[in-house]
């Protein structure tokens, strides 16, 4: 089956640092990638060249293609490929002055979703999938803000589930969240996988082992090696890859 | 952070310190908090003295006229009968239609700015807005007489009368100088100060709220709307208001063109007063009951002036505590309207196919939106950078050979120059500039000490009741009109009617006050940017709490101080209205301190209104050239050394 989305000859700046070289990986659809490696490795800066969020950095620059159902992505236009491919930050950030209905609901007006019932059609959807719906079903007048750390952080994932986007992006989903959260939003993510194309950025190496089926691992924003997940954990095929996954440096 | 001298001070705790140092240490942090509260409690007084002395002022006229005097019409000096109704409707008038006209074009400067604007323009964008806000009153004044008021009187102002048939608020002959221009001369004024406040609202939204919009792809005008205005709402109707306050305070620009006629305003185009503009004209020549009616004038203006700090304040506070609670969006959402959710399933419903489909469409229009938001922006951008860079260009054309003839720093102003004489000599602003140094440098030895510690104790030990409260007096103090100061130091210092008691020392006390605020404002603001954790890091490694203080906390915000103590200079220099009737005026070098003094910026004020038969117009607007050339250089300075902080975080 073909990628979901193609990288190849990838190459990113920040204001004239060079953060990521000649990256080159396939994501696959209805599949969890796992980006690994240690903490300043691009990991970040990769996911977001996904969705094209790095070009809003002041000073960055970007070379190379990325091309997702086989179209390159920087043709299109940014809006629309934010649409297709959603983002889910480290920190949870939900907007603070809207309410849980109207943080889910923000995509799909944007969209230009007007009509009552589909609005609480696609916001009930949205949050059953990301898996908070009886939590917050009495609250869905509360300001977003006012959800736990995990809830937060799944109300974000149900704002970008609400628009349907085709590939999700999650940069270090839990690492803001306590044991118990991170348990519910990894079982989210199992489930998700079957549906989307995930690209979960993870410092957690036991995470990335349980939740993906293929993982990067990225190394001074190269990177060294990928391929299926249990492959790469147990015969990795390059010294720098052991050594990491076997804990002896990071 | 370097380690402190002494090796027995920096000895970790847990070796002990001898008896008599930990002493000695212990009574050094009591000393220094001592020394804080006092400096800050000095403010207290300032506010308090300023009061009592308005208040002591006007109390005969509060006592001939009662309440009368706030409907009375009249400005009758032999027959002894006041009332502010005029100066009180002037006021209103002129600052609502600045706000109405300032408002608009000020928030899309700041959005241009701190939004819309391609990134390499913001940061130019910004350094134009704050010397916009910089440029000193005096000079806009003396801009509106030459350019602005021709143009009204000879352009706008017949137009708008024919258009609209020179019925209700555009009646009257076209003078030029009436409610309008000072109407429009405020709103000048105030656009860069509001936007620089917006867009520091603006910019103090967190970046991954910003990305979370366009996360889920929005435009960049949609991002704005749904993350940034709402939680940058309190800081934007915060800058409003302090607008409000600026043009209800403004003195010098709207006394040079009101027209100075106590009326009460039957148009636009009606010559009228306000409160502070009056004040400036009638003082130096009014005694006995006149005096104090413009002292109880000058009451009524702080009254107001606080009256609308508080008020923002209230709002605010409150706006900002509800959105904590719980503030709803939008009513009816509790539990969806409908019903029709049947959770489960994860199949798209139906309807959602065709918003895909019309996705491509929808975000033609959205990106229409986008241009057309753009478009205002811009325009906005445009309107307000007209009279900046008119007067610029004005002061430039007018002022420029002055400014590079070297013997324009070191000459006196000329003497008058008769109507016959061939050429008349420009003479130069030496005088003026020695006054001015004299005076900021008097006022800077003791107000940036000062409001260094006030900023120190507000920001490091103030409880959080008193701290509360002293903020309150500090911003209340930045937000008494600067005449306010003038007639407060007048009263305070110099005795009734004998105005050769005005001197260098009165002019620099009357600046002190002005920068006392300021400088106890910005040192807190520059203080509260430093985490805790730096405090806390200091504190556990030994450190006394006066000296990670004065060493870790101070030394971590330097150029966040420097700022300050620069811009605090800035407003000293520029500053007319409350140099004015303290330091009084003199066109000859000083040699005395307890004697007149001229400066800069109250020379052009004279060239235009006192010395108006002589040829001071190439020395004015020389120092008005002058000027606008300290407060760009100044501006540069504090932004250089803000971009030099923001790089060392990696921000
Ligand atoms: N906004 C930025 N400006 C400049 N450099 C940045 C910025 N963000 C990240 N970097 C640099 O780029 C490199 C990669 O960062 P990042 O992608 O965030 O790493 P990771 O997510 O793997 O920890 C790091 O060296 C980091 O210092
Ligand atoms: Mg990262």
């Amino acid at each position: 089956m073909a990628p979901k989305l193609e990288v190849r000859d990838l190459n990113a700046w920040y204001a004239g640092r060079q953060a990521l070289y000649d990256v080159a990986v396939d994501l696959e659809d209805r599949a969890a990638t796992a980006v690994i490696g240690p903490s300043g490795c691009g990991k970040s800066t990769f996911l977001r060249c996904l969705n094209r969020l790095h070009e809003e950095v002041p000073g960055a620059r970007v070379s190379g293609s990325i091309r997702m159902d086989g179209s390159d992505l920087a043709r299109e236009h940014v809006v629309s490929v934010r649409c297709r491919v959603g983002m889910v930050f480290q920190k949870p950030n939900p907007f603070p002055n809207l309410s849980v209905f109207e943080n889910v609901a923000a995509g799909l007006r944007l969209l230009g979703v007007r009509r009552r019932d589909e609005l609480d059609q696609g916001v009930a959807d949205a949050l059953v999938h990301a898996g908070l719906w009886e939590e917050v079903e009495q609250q869905l007048d509360a300001p977003g803000t006012s959800l736990s750390g995990g809830q937060q952080q799944r109300l974000c994932i149900a704002r970008a589930l609400a628009v349907r986007p085709e590939v999700l992006l999650l940069d270090e989903p839990c690492s803001a969240l306590d044991p118990i959260a991170t348990a519910k939003v990894e079982s989210l993510l199992a489930r998700l996988k079957r549906e989307y194309c995930l690209v979960v950025v993870t410092h957690n190496l036991a995470q990335a082992r349980r939740i993906s089926d293929r993982t990067a691992f990225f190394y001074l924003g190269k990177v060294v090696e990928v391929g299926a997940t249990e492959e790469l954990f147990t015969r990795p095929a390059e010294k720098l890859t052991e050594n990491y996954v076997n804990g002896r440096f990071g | 952070m370097d380690p402190p001298a002494g090796t027995e001070t920096s000895a970790p705790a847990s070796r002990g310190l001898t008896r008599r140092r930990a002493r000695l240490l212990r009574w050094a942090g009591a000393a220094f908090r001592s020394v804080t509260t006092v400096v800050a409690l000095g403010l207290v007084a300032l506010l308090a003295g300023l009061v009592v002395f308005l208040l002591r002022g006007a109390e005969p006229s509060i006592v001939r006229f009662g309440p009368g005097f706030l409907s009375g019409t009249a400005w009758d000096v032999p027959q002894g009968i006041f009332g502010a109704l005029p100066p009180l409707e002037g006021t209103l008038i002129t600052s609502g239609l600045a706000l109405l006209l300032a408002v608009p074009i000020a928030l899309g400067v700041a959005l241009f700015a701190s939004e819309m604007a391609p990134r390499w323009l913001r940061g130019p964008v910004g350094y134009v807005i704050d010397l916009g806000a910089a440029v000193p009153s005096v000079v806009y004044g003396f801009w509106a007489i030459v350019v602005l008021v021709p143009f009204l009187s000879g352009t706008i102002e017949p137009g708008v009368a024919r258009l609209t048939g020179g019925v209700g608020p555009f009646a009257g002959p076209p003078r030029g100088t009436d409610l309008l221009a000072a109407g429009l001369i405020l709103a000048i004024m105030i656009v860069p100060t509001i936007a620089a406040l917006a867009r520091e609202a603006l910019r103090s939204v967190p970046r991954d709220l910003r990305e979370a919009a366009l996360g889920v792809g929005a435009t960049r005008w949609e991002a704005t709307r749904l993350a940034v205005l709402g939680p940058a709402a309190p800081g934007l109707v915060g800058a409003v208001i302090l607008g409000f306050a600026r043009a209800i305070g403004e003195t010098i620009a709207v006394a040079l063109v009101i027209g100075n006629e106590y009326q009460l305003p039957s148009s636009l185009f009606s010559r009228g007063v306000t409160i502070p503009s009056w004040i400036v004209n009638a003082f130096s020549e009014s005694y006995g009951i006149t005096l104090s009616s413009l002292y109880e004038l000058a009451a009524l203006l702080l009254v107001v002036s606080v009256a609308i700090n508080l008020g923002a304040r209230l709002l605010i506070g409150r706006w900002e505590r509800r959105r904590g609670r719980g503030h709803r969006w939008r009513r009816g959402t509790s539990g969806l309207a409908t019903g029709t959710t049947a959770p489960g399933s994860g199949a798209p419903r139906p309807w959602f196919a065709a918003v895909i489909a019309a996705r491509a469409r929808r975000l033609r229009r959205r990106r229409v939106v986008q241009a057309l938001v753009l478009a205002l922006v811009v325009g906005a951008v445009a309107l307000a950078a007209w009279p900046l860079a008119s007067v610029i260009g004005t002061a430039v054309a007018n002022g420029g050979r002055a400014v590079v003839t070297p013997s324009f720093y070191t000459s006196e102003p000329p003497p008058p120059c008769g109507i016959g004489q061939a050429v008349c000599p420009v003479g130069g602003i030496g005088p003026e500039i020695q006054g001015t140094f004299i005076m900021v440098g008097l006022a800077a030895a003791v107000a940036l000490p000062a409001g260094l510690l006030a900023g120190i104790y507000l920001a490091e030990y103030a409880r959080r009741r008193v701290g509360t409260l002293m903020g309150l007096v500090v911003d209340v103090l930045l937000g008494v009109p600067t005449i306010l100061i003038g007639v407060f130091v007048f009263s305070a210092f110099l005795t009734y009617d004998r105005l050769d008691d005005q001197s260098a020392f009165a002019g620099a006390a009357a600046l002190a006050v002005l920068m006392l605020p300021i400088v106890a404002k910005s040192t807190e603001l520059a203080l509260r940017t430093v985490p805790e954790t730096v405090r806390e890091g200091a504190l556990a490694l030994g450190f006394p709490r006066h000296r990670v203080t004065l060493r870790v906390v101070l030394g971590s915000c330097r150029s966040a101080l420097v700022t300050g103590l620069l811009l605090a200079i800035m407003r000293a220099a520029g500053e007319t209205a409350a140099v004015l009737f303290t330091a009084g005026s003199s066109v000859y070098w000083a040699t005395n301190l307890r004697t007149p003094i001229g400066a800069i910026a109250p020379f052009i004020y004279d060239a235009l209104t006192v010395y108006t038969s002589s040829n001071y117009g190439v020395a004015a607007w020389g120092a008005a050239l002058v000027l606008l050339l300290m407060m760009a250089a100044v501006t540069l300075a504090a932004r250089l050394a803000v971009r030099r902080t923001d790089a060392q975080r990696g921000t």
